[in-house]
This record gives C-alpha cells, sequence and structure tokens, in this order.
C-alpha cells in the first residue's frame, strides 16, 4: 500500500494512536507538497490539466480515486477509520461546493472565490481565517485545521490519500461550481444515439436516426433549451457486442456526448450498461426489451417501458387475481440462455408477492426442443398455467403436441412471440392463450399523436419501424423535458436527479412516466390480452397492472 | 431542561452503583459518602403495554386487555429542586420524561436482508437498545453518526456489553432493504445491528412513537434514542458526540437495575 498515512491496528491506546497519526500526516505532508510532485504519474509531462481535473472529480463526488489508490477519511477526536467512498467531499459541500446544511450542521462553501477571499473569511459561529492557499487547502483535507490553525467542524473528516491523488483533488477545487460536464458549453449541448447501421434492422436503424434527429431540429428551430442548440451524434453497433462496446466508448470519448438517447443496445446490455456506468453518461430510453434493474441499479440508464421480465410479471399478477387460475399449478418453459434467467428469477418473485405456487422450471437448449416430453411433464404435474419464453414457433409446437391429448391449459406468452402466426394454435386454446404488451394503443393521447404526427409530415419521416421511432420520440422528449426541468445550470447528475423526480409524465403516446431513485422503468407495468382464434384477434383482459 | 436532565444522569449514575432495584418503588436514597448530591425521586411503575393509562405499583394484568403489565420508570419531579448542581459529563443526556418501553410499538418492518420482523417483539424487548435515525440517501450527518455508530458497537463488543444497535430509516419509500445492506456494508456493520425500513404509515408511526417523526428527512436531527426494556429506562443522546461518550451512555443502560 503507497499510503502514507500508517495503518492504526485497533488494540494500540488512543494518544499513541493520535501520536501516530500526527507523525504520518507529518511525512505525508512533506512529501505531498514541493515541486517534485508531478512526476510521481506515470503518465508525466504529457497528460492535461483537464486528465487531473477528472480524476479530481472522481475523488471529490465519489471519494474514490482513479489510480486504485485507497482513500481514507478518519473522524473526530477517535479517527474512527471509514473508506473515502463513506464520506466524500460533495456528500456535504454539494456537486457544486456551495454546502448542504442538514440536521444543524452548515458546511462551508469551499468554491475557489469563497476560500481565497482577499480578506479572509469569517465564519457564522465566529471561526475566522485568512485566504486559503492550495497548502491551506491540503492541510484542511488532511489534518482538518483553516490557515488560521483552528480546528474544523468534528463532522469534517481528515482524509489520507496519496499525494498524486491529492494534488488531482485540490486542482478539481481550483475549478469547482465552474466545471462542466463533456459535452456541453454556453450555448450548445450534444446528444448522442446508437443505430444499427448493418443486416436486418438497418432499416429501423434509419428511422431511429430520421425521428431522433427531426426532434432536435424541430426543438433546436423553437430555440433550444436554455439556448443552448442541440447537436446530435451517431454511433453504430458492431458485428458483435463487445465491437459494439468499443464503438460506443470511442464514440462518447470523441465526440464528448452529453448523454445519450433512444440508443439501440439489444443484445449488448450488459456490454454498454457498465460501460455507460464507467463514464457517468446518462441514457434516456434505450431500446431494449431486457432492462438491468438489478440491485444494484446502474443510475445512468432511464427505461421507457416494462422489458419481458415485468410483462410476464404483470400476468402472473393477473392470474393470481382470477380465482379459477390462482389455486392452479404453475410452470414456466424456457430456452437456457442467460437472459432468460433473469426473467424466471423475476416470475418466481412474483409468484410469491402474488401467493400463487411457485412455477416449475423446466429448460431447454435452444433448438432441442423435446415437445413431446415436456407436454407430457407438465401434463403429468397437472400444471394449468404455463408460461412460455421460446419464440412464437415452439409455442405453436407445444400447442398442438398438447391438443393431441386434448389438454389444454392457460398459456401465458411475452409479447416478442406475439406474431400473426400465433392466431393459428389449436381452436381448443381459445380464451386460454395470453399475452402481455408494455403499451396499448389507448395510451395514445389526441394531442400526443398530433405532435408526432405534425414533425412526421414536416420533416418526412419513413413510415415504417413506427414502434421504434415512437420509442425513440419518447425519450428524446423525456430527454428534452429533464433538461428544461433540470435549470440552466444543468449537469449529468442534475440530469439524473432530476429525472428520478419525474412523476407521471405524459409522453402522450406511452403510459405515463415516473422514475425515483429506486426505479428506472418509467412505465412499469403491462396489459394483458387474450387471443380471440375464432375472430383472429387480441381482446383486451385487463387495464394497466401497475407493478410498483 | 438541562437541569433535569442532570439530576436524571446523576440520579441513574449513582443508583446503578448504590441502590439495588426494588420491585415496587424505587427512591433514590442521597449518597452520603458521595460529594454531589443528587435528589431524583423515582418511581417504578408498571403499565400496560396497550393501555398506557393502565398503571399500578405491582405486577399483574391489565384490567382493560389482560396483557401482562411491563416495569415502567417513571420520574417524579416533585423530588427535583431546582438548584442541582450540572455535571458536564451529563451534558449530552436529553430527559426523557414520560417515554417508557410501552411506547415502542411492535410495527412490521424490515430488516436489511429483507427480513419481515416485529419492532418490540424482535429487536427491544428484554434487550438493551440504542437506536439511530438515518436515511441511505442522507449526506451530511449520516455517515459521521454511522461511522460513530461503528465504532460504539466495537466498542461495546470489547467491553463484553450486549446491545442491540438499530438504525430507522426516516425515508422507508427510497430505502429498500438492499439499500440498507449496501450501507451497512459500506460502514461494516457487524452483527447485533439492524438495519430497519418498512411501509410508510407503519414507520410514520414508528418515527413518532420515537420522537423521530420530521416533515422533511432532511430536517432529522442526529439523536439517539438508547433504552433498557428490562428495567423500562429509557434515555436521548447526540448522535455525533463522541463514541466513548456515547458508550458511556449505553454502559449506564445496560447496568441500570
Amino acid at each position: 500500500m503507497s499510503l502514507l498515512q500508517p495503518k492504526i491496528k485497533n488494540g494500540s491506546s488512543l494518544k499513541f494512536r493520535i501520536l501516530l497519526k500526527g507523525l504520518g500526516l507529518f511525512v505525508f505532508l512533506t512529501f505531498s507538497v514541493g515541486p517534485g510532485r508531478d512526476t510521481h504519474g506515470t503518465a508525466g509531462a504529457q497528460e492535461s490539466p483537464a486528465q487531473r481535473e477528472r480524476r479530481g472529480k472522481q475523488i471529490y463526488v465519489q471519494g474514490t480515486a482513479p489510480s486504485g489508490k485507497e482513500t481514507l477519511a478518519y473522524l473526530g477526536e477517535s479517527s474512527i477509520e471509514v473508506p473515502g467512498s463513506a464520506m466524500p467531499c460533495a456528500n456535504c459541500h454539494g456537486l457544486d461546493g456551495q454546502g448542504k446544511p442538514e440536521g444543524g450542521v452548515t458546511p462551508t462553501n469551499i468554491t475557489w472565490e469563497a476560500l481565497t477571499k482577499p480578506y479572509g473569511v469569517s465564519h457564522a459561529n465566529g471561526r475566522q481565517h485568512p485566504p486559503y492557499t492550495e497548502r491551506g487547502l491540503e492541510l484542511a483535507i488532511t489534518r482538518g485545521t483553516d490557515p488560521a490553525g483552528n480546528k474544523l467542524l468534528n463532522v469534517m473528516p481528515r482524509y489520507a490519500m496519496t499525494a498524486e491523488d491529492l494534488g488531482d483533488l485540490i486542482a478539481y477545487l481550483r475549478l469547482l461550481g465552474k466545471y462542466r460536464d463533456p459535452g456541453i458549453t454556453e450555448n450548445k449541448i450534444v446528444v448522442g444515439t446508437v443505430i444499427p447501421a448493418k443486416g436486418a434492422l438497418v432499416d429501423m436503424g434509419q428511422a431511429v436516426k430520421a425521428v431522433t434527429t427531426a426532434f432536435f431540429a424541430e426543438l433546436n428551430s423553437q430555440g433550444g433549451v436554455y439556448n443552448r442548440q442541440f447537436e446530435v451524434k451517431y454511433a453504430e453497433t458492431a458485428e458483435t457486442p463487445s465491437g459494439t462496446q468499443t464503438n460506443v466508448e470511442r464514440f462518447i470519448k470523441e465526440q464528448e456526448v452529453f448523454a445519450l438517447t433512444g440508443a439501440f443496445i439489444a443484445g449488448s446490455e450488459k456490454e454498454i450498461i457498465p460501460l455507460l456506468a464507467q463514464q457517468e453518461v446518462p441514457l434516456i430510453g434505450p431500446l431494449t426489451l431486457y432492462p438491468q434493474i438489478d440491485f444494484p441499479l446502474n443510475r445512468q440508464v432511464f427505461y421507457l417501458l416494462s422489458g419481458v421480465d415485468c410483462q410476464i410479471q404483470a400476468m402472473i399478477h393477473f392470474a393470481a387475481k382470477k380465482p379459477e387460475l390462482r389455486t392452479q399449478h404453475f410452470a414456466i418453459v424456457f430456452p437456457k440462455a442467460e437472459i432468460n434467467l433473469r426473467v424466471v428469477e423475476a416470475v418466481k418473485e412474483q409468484s410469491k408477492k402474488d401467493g400463487v405456487s411457485e412455477p416449475q422450471a423446466y429448460d431447454y437448449a435452444l433448438g432441442h426442443f423435446n415437445v413431446a416430453d415436456t407436454v407430457k411433464q407438465l401434463r403429468y404435474s397437472n400444471s394449468q398455467v404455463v408460461v412460455f419464453l421460446g419464440g412464437t414457433e415452439d409455442a405453436l409446437l407445444f400447442m398442438i403436441e398438447a391438443d393431441k391429448l386434448r389438454w389444454y391449459p392457460n398459456v401465458l406468452l411475452a409479447s416478442t412471440s406475439s406474431g400473426k402466426e400465433i392466431f393459428s394454435a389449436p381452436a381448443g386454446f381459445d380464451g386460454k392463450l395470453f399475452f402481455s404488451f408494455p403499451t396499448s394503443p389507448g395510451d395514445q393521447s389526441t394531442d400526443g399523436l398530433k405532435q408526432f404526427q405534425a414533425l412526421a409530415e414536416k420533416y418526412k419521416l419513413p413510415t415504417h419501424h413506427l414502434a421504434a421511432q415512437i420509442s425513440a420520440y419518447c425519450a428524446a422528449k423525456i430527454l428534452a423535458e429533464a433538461l428544461k426541468r433540470a435549470g440552466k445550470d444543468v449537469s449529468r447528475e442534475k440530469l439524473i436527479q432530476t429525472l428520478e423526480g419525474f412523476y407521471e409524465y405524459r409522453t402522450g403516446l406511452t403510459p405515463a412516466i415516473t422514475y425515483g431513485p429506486n426505479r428506472r422503468v418509467g412505465a412499469l407495468g403491462a396489459y394483458v390480452v387474450s387471443v380471440d382464434l375464432k375472430e383472429k384477434q387480441f381482446v383486451p383482459a385487463s387495464g394497466w397492472i401497475n407493478l410498483n | 431542561m438541562l437541569t433535569k436532565a442532570v439530576i436524571l444522569a446523576l440520579a441513574f449514575g449513582l443508583m446503578s452503583a448504590a441502590a439495588p432495584a426494588t420491585d415496587s418503588i424505587l427512591l433514590s436514597t442521597r449518597g452520603q459518602k458521595k460529594p454531589r448530591q443528587k435528589v431524583q425521586r423515582e418511581v417504578a411503575l408498571y403499565a400496560c403495554p396497550m393501555h398506557p393509562d393502565i398503571r399500578s405499583t405491582k405486577r399483574g394484568k391489565c384490567p382493560k386487555c389482560g396483557m401482562t403489565l411491563r416495569l415502567v420508570t417513571i420520574k417524579d419531579p416533585v423530588g427535583a429542586p431546582a438548584s442541582a448542581p450540572i455535571a458536564t459529563a451529563a451534558k449530552e443526556v436529553d430527559d426523557l420524561s414520560g417515554f417508557s418501553s410501552s411506547r415502542v410499538p411492535d410495527v412490521k418492518v424490515y430488516d436489511q436482508n429483507g427480513n419481515r420482523l416485529n419492532f418490540y417483539t424482535d429487536l427491544v424487548k428484554n434487550k438493551t437498545v440504542a437506536i439511530n435515525f438515518i436515511f441511505t440517501t442522507c449526506t451530511t450527518i449520516c455517515p459521521p453518526m454511522t461511522a460513530t455508530f461503528r465504532r460504539v458497537q466495537q466498542e461495546l463488543a470489547n467491553a463484553a456489553l450486549n446491545v442491540q444497535l438499530i438504525s430507522i430509516s426516516v425515508d422507508p419509500s427510497t430505502d429498500t432493504p438492499e439499500r440498507l445492506r449496501d450501507f451497512a456494508a459500506k460502514f461494516k456493520a457487524g452483527p447485533g445491528w439492524t438495519f430497519v425500513t418498512g411501509d410508510k404509515a407503519e414507520m410514520d408511526s414508528l418515527l413518532r412513537a420515537l420522537g423521530a417523526a420530521v416533515a422533511d428527512k432532511n430536517d432529522h436531527t442526529p439523536m439517539i434514542l438508547v433504552g433498557n426494556d428490562m428495567t423500562g429506562y429509557w434515555t436521548r443522546t447526540y448522535g455525533l458526540s463522541a463514541p466513548t461518550t456515547l458508550v458511556k451512555v449505553i454502559t449506564e443502560a445496560v447496568n441500570h437495575r
């Protein structure tokens, strides 16, 4: 460990600990100031001030150093040791450095201007001191004293970190309150999206690109947001998820996008989402059926609609409310795949919540569906409610096989297998076949439709891939609304906090959008429909099922 | 207020040292050897957990609901002259007249592992407890308060004192058990320290009963409630005090007879 602060063992006496600490700090400070500091860094002379500030920002906001070296905080006279991440600077002093009063504690305004007023600083409690210098600030951070030698309040910890990390932090502190996230200036804001550019989805990609471009062009023509004009940039998916990840990473760095909207991440969720978390780039309304909403949340990503997991959960809830179904045996059949495991987990959770029997799980290797065997097993266990996660084709095979045995359980299917072919299911399944959809035509208000149609006409948007277009349009609309609500002085963090405050925001084309500190799916719920096999149509079987 | 607090602390300090608890009425005797005068009349009563107005000086059942009466301690302010000396050590201790175990509701709560618990029965009954009030998105005072609590837990363990630590969320709609678990892990909370959340309505009633309800979570105060359910002794202290001070207050509660 390159920490200069000695580790303090629990058993040592208090006095000894303080002595050790003082000594440690002395050594620490002796090395930490002075001209030779910059030579410590591996990047040496080539690194730009911007890189230092960026690293310093992480220390300030998260209490961890990008160098990977330990940052520790020592609290009070007894030097209680906690990781820096438990008490980062921004916790009390705020992202803007102004200080967030709470429970009778008023943290000092630590913007550089406030600390370096030429005539010094007088605090409300009578504490006075001359203006801070960089050195003075180092002492405050590491030793807990102000330039007059006064002790700071006992809730301000003393921090131990390497000299380089402290240098980075100070570099950032000089900028505090003036620092801007990448992609935003006084009169410009850069937003990006990711589109599929190859293969079967090219047309969809072009449609999404067209609607996103049109939306922001229209917004710019109305004056933008807070006098900022939008600039829209595009990244393309690659053949493989890791290829897409590389593309997006390069895109974020080179194009300096402030936030992403409506990005196509289906199939590369596991690669893109952690990347966004690491780069701290917010993404609104990604196109995916598998939102990653497990704890701990990826704070940066806000989804519009429920994915497969929540859709099926809504159906379980629906079945549990039906007296004839709630006492039956439940089963879930799915092809072996990582994405399905999360769905199965969610379904089990929901059954527990709704008090129905835990669904028995039957998995099969994709492309090797032994339909006869599966049907036999399910029938033997008398499963009357079967959740089926395979595609339309396998679902049909399953029902035809069951029909041979004159066995007609209720079959619950995800919206992903709602192709027209499903109407050819055996007649015995009439009224026993259910789907769930994350949105319904009823969610589209007259105003919402009018606005969208006006945009489509003005910018001659393609008439295909309307669902994807609407999704991208709503994502852009939510981003624009959040930027308005966040105020002129917006940062990525402020954008995220603003979105977390969205309550029943109406896009006009989807169910109302609500986010929260623990909630990342805007319309968390689904509609259940049943299939009328005679008339070959979907019939609403439920209203909006709210999963919150 | 302060004077009363001082008297109370002195009285408890002396009583735990000198007077063994008797079953009906405890009269704190004037300390003859000690130079400082403590003059606090202490009355032990039995009250119904459901009907606090039912009180008796003897053990028994509640005439209204038949529940066993529980021991509570009530201070008798008449016995306290206004001119009591002020002791510095007792500054941190607040007066809690009228508070008793019977005021601790048995609401259903979740701990940080998602287990359903009954607050009084599972966490307070027959135990000495120290309770603080936090929320995981709190940034200014909760981290130092929690870090202090962590140190208190270590020192209590070193002293072989068995105390249940409880951190109650004042923001239950945000603080899911997962969030609490994360928060607990960040501060390395050990076993015997339970983080509590639950349904908004039930948590509100719990917070009100414990005197920690606030309209805005950012207004919550760094308060720690310390109680010994076996003797009905309850006190309140400042959560940002040094760990040694807190340990002292808690030790007094443990040793209270």
